[in-house]
């Protein structure tokens, strides 16, 4: 189970965390839309640290023996869903450029051509 | 009646060995038929001297500022074309494996209203008695059947890039046109939006320089692909 000095090092990870994504919002590197996800992982891991046992009864409740598989299945699931909404981002962007590629090489030779 | 204007769409990447005779062939075309063919060149980012070679011979090109790849080059044809009006688009091969003395047998359905869009095949007809190995004779009958449960449309030639365009399909590409495997994708929306599609017997030729890359299984990996994104095309919803 999470004890002591353990605890301390998650619970400060998850304000390093929690400040990193702010500061990222702040200086516009991260869209809000995007940060949501962020947000919702960080709601996880703080709600095992800080009540563990309602997290354990959920555990067993679902039908996991241990918590720290229930936690371990979470996450790969966050991430996965992170990694698709990335290669949706990557796909759309691929297509941004590409009509923008098109769009100005056509509007590159008009101007050649009326020089 | 006003004279239809029909422009050729070349996508050319690294094609320094055949564009010139590409083009001078339209041209002498032109000359000897009394046609009005227009072409442009798409240089798509080549990295040779293409660019220069129609440069010096004032050759109608479009240089995209980066390489898109085929279905990049095609759609800035097909936008150029919906720019200025032309009637009918012909998509044209750069590397000297098209006939232009068919491009008229290609528009013709077009112009008679039997059809919207016309695929050049080598398989119709055998005018240009193509040779084609085993396994690449199995790869298209497996992309045929795939297109056939996609959108009911039988294709013989799957990857054929010589293909007429009407008005209203110029509009379409120039709309969206699909960026991976665009030949066989693009006749499947085609054809589930409702457009005639008509395979035409056409001569091709062998191609000049150049080298088709094919790996085993990298062919693998591309039927695979092909066909899964066939499916998916074929699954949207027509309107």
């Amino acid at each position: 189970m999470i004890t002591g000095n353990l605890r301390l090092v998650v619970i400060i990870f998850i304000l390093f965390l929690f400040l990193l994504i702010v500061y990222l919002l702040r200086k516009r590197k991260l869209s809000t839309k995007y940060a949501i996800v962020w947000f919702l992982a960080i709601i996880v891991m703080l709600l095992t640290v800080l009540l563990p046992d309602v997290m354990k009864y959920i555990a067993n409740l679902i039908g996991f023996e241990l918590l720290s598989n229930m936690l371990l299945c979470i996450f790969i699931a966050i991430l996965l869903f992170i990694t698709l909404a990335l290669t949706i981002m990557v796909s759309s962007n691929k297509r941004k450029i590409t009509l923008l590629i098109e769009e100005i090489s056509i509007l590159k030779k008009e101007l050649e051509d009326k020089k | 009646m006003k004279k239809s204007k029909i422009l050729l769409i070349i996508p050319a990447y690294n094609e320094e060995a055949n564009i010139l005779k590409t083009c001078k062939r339209i041209i002498e075309y032109n000359k000897e038929h009394k046609t009005t063919y227009d072409f442009i060149v798409i240089n798509d980012g080549s990295t040779d001297n293409t660019s220069q070679i129609l440069e010096e011979n004032k050759l109608p090109h479009i240089n995209l500022i980066h390489n898109l790849g085929i279905g990049g080059a095609v759609q800035t044809g097909y936008k150029y074309a919906l720019k200025y009006d032309y009637d009918f688009a012909i998509q044209f091969d750069g590397d000297g494996q098209h006939d232009v003395n068919y491009v008229e047998k290609l528009i013709k359905p077009i112009i008679n209203g039997e059809a919207d869009f016309t695929i050049g095949s080598r398989f119709i007809e055998n005018i240009s008695g193509f040779k084609t190995s085993f396994m690449r004779r199995v790869g298209i009958k497996i992309i045929t059947f795939f297109i056939k449960i996609a959108c009911g449309f039988k294709l013989k030639d799957t990857t054929s890039g010589f293909r007429a365009a009407s008005k209203n399909i110029i509009k379409e590409f120039a709309n969206y046109y699909p960026s991976e495997y665009p030949e066989p994708i693009s006749t499947v929306l085609v054809v589930k939006k409702g457009y005639r599609v008509k395979e035409i017997g056409v001569n091709m030729y062998e191609r000049d320089g150049g080298s088709s890359s094919i790996h085993s299984w990298k062919n693998f990996y591309y039927m695979i692909n092909v066909c899964l994104s066939i499916l998916i095309a074929g699954s949207r919803r027509s309107k």
